[in-house]
């Protein structure tokens, strides 16, 4: 069945292309464009384009449910001569594949893309420096997309890694401060680790496919995502059970890299010295997404062994409680985003685990919403009292109504609280489990994990709703006059605040729900469990409860304008402490990295500056002191130059009349 | 037969002999006398070996033009050999290089076979001949090189020059 | 004729030659360093002579010895003429003909 807008499908390029122009537009022209926001308009109006497109072509793939179109273009080719690994030749492709995977994706990407644009122009209007932000912005938009729509492992591995370099440069946005820029570092290098894993283990799947057969193929079309008639699954499996599931283990850490799992998360907290508006769309929907979008990706063209679900099970279900764990305590408003992020990813890599990689996505649609508009509504704050204490703030309901009520819906979502549109998504994760966990006692934990984590995460969103938004005013009599923030920014939280609500609802239209439960060319996959036993409704009932319970204590605790400390010597003080300290993960990082590498580096520079620049110099002071001794031999004394013509006279005579007889092989003798 | 080496013997000693002492004497009118005689003693072995017109020659040129030079030389400079003057210093190093020279060419000087018995003799409208039209090339870059010589022999001593 | 040996003559040649490179490393009065190089040039216009008599049986070179040594004869000279000049000039300049005293000759 294909509907009329599938005429879209082959233009599909054209979505992460108008931001790239927004990109060299605004890189060229920047610093001209003072009317327009330093290129601000530019860059909006690039991501709105691609969003009309994008939601467009979505619209197209709901309408025309579990088809996918490929559109590639081979742009090296090696011809074959009959021998060898490709006796048949090698290419690589560049192209767009439009299926319900993508489509899901790119509804998120640009929505968001485009509302945190928007944002960013009132957000950002005091800042200097731009026309490199929006360019930067506008880039990262559309290495996001190009990944999206990426219909090969190659084209997917250059997106991701360009999108990686974007959130360098973003991070770093502030790069006079140096806890900005080496944040920025930070990321780059953890990501980077998930990105080697990565990369190690595509080799291995293209070294197992490239041995002949089928697979080869495959692997001679340039890894296309959609099968030539290659049964992959089966082909894998057999041939090496164990180096598959070792790849899968190596795929796991990169998606861990980019969507900061455990232990690849210490990046993501740290990144928050960024602009808000960047974490609101990098850390929230996007980039981070990104990992969760390959297990996807990945779970559906190639597979993943048992040991590899119990995996990513582990760690997913592990992360959630323990970013959660450290959101508790924290004083920053944005890190408490951020941890809350880092947790809800896990929700998402613990359903892809379990084999639901739909309801994992799913989690990712709305989560992408909600977690935007809390970021968003957190840097409306921030923009108005200019400050991200939270013990700073206070009463703030009163004079930025519409933020208030913005952060209220994100926390809802986020709360699981019905009917909003996180309760639809994290029920649906948490129902996946269970039912995995029926044949996979071993998940049991991990869904414990999961399901305390929902108290966790109440308590810890409400925390901040309290503290920042009730009382009668701040507690920091310091704080500049509070007022409701301008339009830019109000207009985003409020069709966030919408999307955050209706959202999940959204997917009980049939249509839209068919991209979650069509396969993709592939045998489908489970995706969102459509029943509604006993069971399910006991589980969402003790979920809601779950999250009620967490806005209850939150508002016990710190309600009203009311501080919670605990006393000096409770016995939680050390697991308070625990808490802050990021369970000393960062130090002992921080610790190996000054005590174990640093030496290291310092050893290299001794043998750098020492061995190989003293060889170096050794020999430029060798033919200095050769020079300036030789130098001596022009004396000017013209009886020098005499004895020096007799000298040589003297030397040829006797190379010629004594040394030449004497070799034998010269005629001599 | 003996009267040639006897000739020759006589003549090679005083060669050696007005060399050394040309060299070796305090007055520098001395050593113009000894320099007389030395090119005399050359030209004497040009005779011997019969090549009269290049003993004529050597005579003319060197124990005539060159030693009247040298003489003018003195006689303008009106220097003497100071004690400074004599010796470089140097020590044994010089008389060594120069032994050494000596050693080594004498040696390859004995190794080479005495080709013929017979020394020839040639006329001087031979010699000319050949002189002219087999080597003439050289002449002309004796010319060359002469008028050069000549001029910047008198560029260099001309009046005025500081 | 009969033969005078060659090598004599050749023994000869390097003995002054020896004497004339003693001459040139040793002194320092510039006329006698003068002198040195003609006995050194003279030696070698003597090995040309006799070369030239000795081997002078082969046909069209016979007269290659004595011609060079013509040229070489008027060369020494020209050089003589030219080092008496430079002497004469350094004199002015120096006051003295001391050849240690010419240093400047250096880049």
């Amino acid at each position: 069945m294909s509907g009329p807008l599938n005429a879209l499908f082959p233009w599909a390029f054209l979505v992460p292309l108008a931001p790239t122009l927004s990109f060299v537009v605004i890189g060229l022209f920047g610093r001209r464009m003072q009317r327009l926001e330093w290129g601000g308009w530019v860059a909006a109006g690039g991501a709105f384009v691609a969003m009309v497109l994008g939601v467009l072509i979505a619209v197209g793939e709901m309408l025309s449910p579990g088809t996918y179109t490929d559109r590639s273009f081979q742009w090296f080719t090696l011809a074959g001569n009959g021998t060898g690994t490709f006796p048949n030749g090698f290419s690589l492709v560049m192209g767009t594949l439009v299926d319900p995977l993508s489509a899901v994706m790119l509804i998120v990407v640009t929505v968001v893309g485009f509302l945190v644009m928007l944002f960013s122009i009132g957000y950002m209007h005091r800042d200097s420096g731009l026309p490199r932000y929006y360019a930067q912005l506008s880039l990262f938009l559309a290495s996001m997309l190009g990944l999206v729509l990426a219909d090969n492992l190659l084209q997917f591995f250059l997106f991701w890694e360009l999108v990686g370099v974007c959130s360098y440069f973003l991070i770093g946005f502030y790069y006079q401060r140096p806890a900005a820029a080496s944040a920025a570092k930070e990321a780059f290098l953890v990501t980077r680790i998930g990105d080697v894993l990565f990369l190690a283990g595509v080799f291995i799947y293209f070294q197992q496919f490239a041995t002949a057969g089928p697979g080869l193929g495959w692997a001679a079309a340039g890894f296309p995502f959609v099968d030539h008639g290659a049964p992959f699954l089966a082909l894998i499996h057999a041939s090496n059970p164990t180096l598959f599931t070792i790849a899968g283990l190596l795929v796991l850490g990169g998606a861990a890299g980019k969507s900061a799992q455990f232990p690849l998360d210490v990046w993501l907290p740290d990144a928050m010295e960024g602009p808000t508006t960047v974490s609101a769309l990098i850390h929230a929907a996007t980039m981070v997404a990104a990992g969760v979008y390959l297990l996807a990706v990945t779970s559906v063209f190639i597979g993943f062994s048992a040991t590899d679900q119990l995996a990513i099970v582990a760690i997913g279900g592990f992360t959630t409680f323990w970013a959660a764990s450290m959101a508790m305590v924290n004083r920053d408003i944005k890190r408490v985003i951020a941890y809350s992020t880092v947790s809800q990813l896990g929700y998402m890599v613990l359903a892809v685990g379990a084999g639901f990689t739909m309801v994992g996505l799913y989690h990712l649609f709305t989560h992408a919403f909600f977690k935007a508009l809390l970021f968003l509504a957190a840097g409306a704050v921030i923009h108005v009292v200019e400050t991200q204490d939270l013990f700073k703030m206070g009463g703030l309901r009163k004079t930025m109504r519409i933020t208030s009520i913005g952060f209220l819906i994100g926390g809802l979502s986020l709360a699981g609280i019905p009917p909003l549109a996180g309760f639809f998504s994290k029920d649906d994760v948490l129902g996946s489990v269970y039912v995995a966990a029926q044949t996979h006692p071993l998940y049991w934990p991990f869904f414990l994990l999961a399901l305390l984590t929902v108290f966790m995460t109440a308590y810890y969103i409400f925390r901040v709703w309290f503290l920042t938004f009730s009382g009668d005013r701040p507690r920091d009599p310091a704080l500049p006059a509070a007022h409701e923030a301008p339009w830019t920014m109000t207009v985003p939280v409020t069709v966030l605040s919408a999307l955050a609500i209706v959202a999940g609802a959204l997917v009980f239209v049939p249509q839209f729900g068919g991209l979650f439960t069509a396969g993709v060319g592939f045998p489908a996959t489970p995706g969102v469990p459509p029943t509604y036993t006993t069971t399910d409704l006991l589980l969402s009932a003790g979920s809601v409860g779950l999250g009620l319970a967490g806005i209850l204590t939150a508002y016990v605790l710190w309600g009203n304008g009311r501080v919670f400390s605990l006393s000096a010597n409770s016995p939680a003080q050390p697991i308070r402490r625990l808490l802050l300290e990021r369970y000393y993960v960062k130090a002992g990082v921080d610790w190996f990295g000054l005590r174990v590498v640093y030496t290291f580096s310092r050893f290299l520079d001794f043998v750098d500056e020492y061995i190989i620049d003293g060889t170096v110099h050794g020999f430029e002071r060798l033919f200095s002191e050769l020079s300036i001794r030789m130098r001596r031999l022009q004396s000017g004394v013209v009886l020098d130059y005499a004895a020096y013509v007799v000298v040589g006279l003297a030397v040829f005579l006797v190379f010629l009349y004594v040394i030449v007889p004497a070799i034998p092989a010269l005629g001599g003798g | 037969m003996i009267l040639e080496l006897l000739a020759f013997l006589v003549l090679a000693v005083t060669a050696a002999v007005t060399a050394l002492a040309a060299l070796l004497v305090r007055e520098l009118v001395h050593t113009i006398v000894w320099v007389a005689l030395f090119f005399v003693s050359l030209a004497g072995f040009y005779f011997l070996v019969s090549a009269p017109f290049l003993g004529v020659l050597q005579l003319g040129v060197y124990a005539g033009a060159v030693t009247i030079l040298l003489l003018f030389g003195v006689m303008v400079t009106r220097k003497r050999i100071f004690a400074h003057e004599a010796a470089t210093g140097l020590g044994p190093a010089p008389v060594a290089l120069s032994l050494l020279i000596v050693v080594v060419l004498a040696t390859a000087a004995s190794t080479i076979p005495a080709a013929t018995s017979q020394i020839h003799s040639y006329s001087v409208s031979a010699l000319s001949t050949a002189l002219f039209n087999q080597y003439g090339a050289w002449l002309l870059l004796l010319g060359l090189v002469m008028l050069p010589a000549l001029a910047g022999a008198i560029y260099l001593v001309r009046e005025g020059r500081e | 004729m009969t033969d005078l040996p060659l090598a004599g003559f050749l023994a000869l040649s390097a003995v002054l030659l020896g004497i004339g490179i003693f001459g040139i490393l040793t002194r320092r009065n510039f006329i006698l360093l003068l002198i040195a190089i003609e006995v050194a040039i003279n030696s070698a216009i003597l090995n040309f002579v006799v070369f030239g008599a000795y081997w002078g049986g082969v046909p069209g070179y016979g007269l290659e010895g004595p011609s060079v040594a013509v040229v070489l004869i008027g060369l020494a000279a020209t050089e003589v003429a030219v080092g008496l000049a430079i002497v004469l000039a350094l004199n002015r300049l120096r006051g003295s003909i001391n050849v240690a005293e010419a240093t400047v000759l250096k880049l």
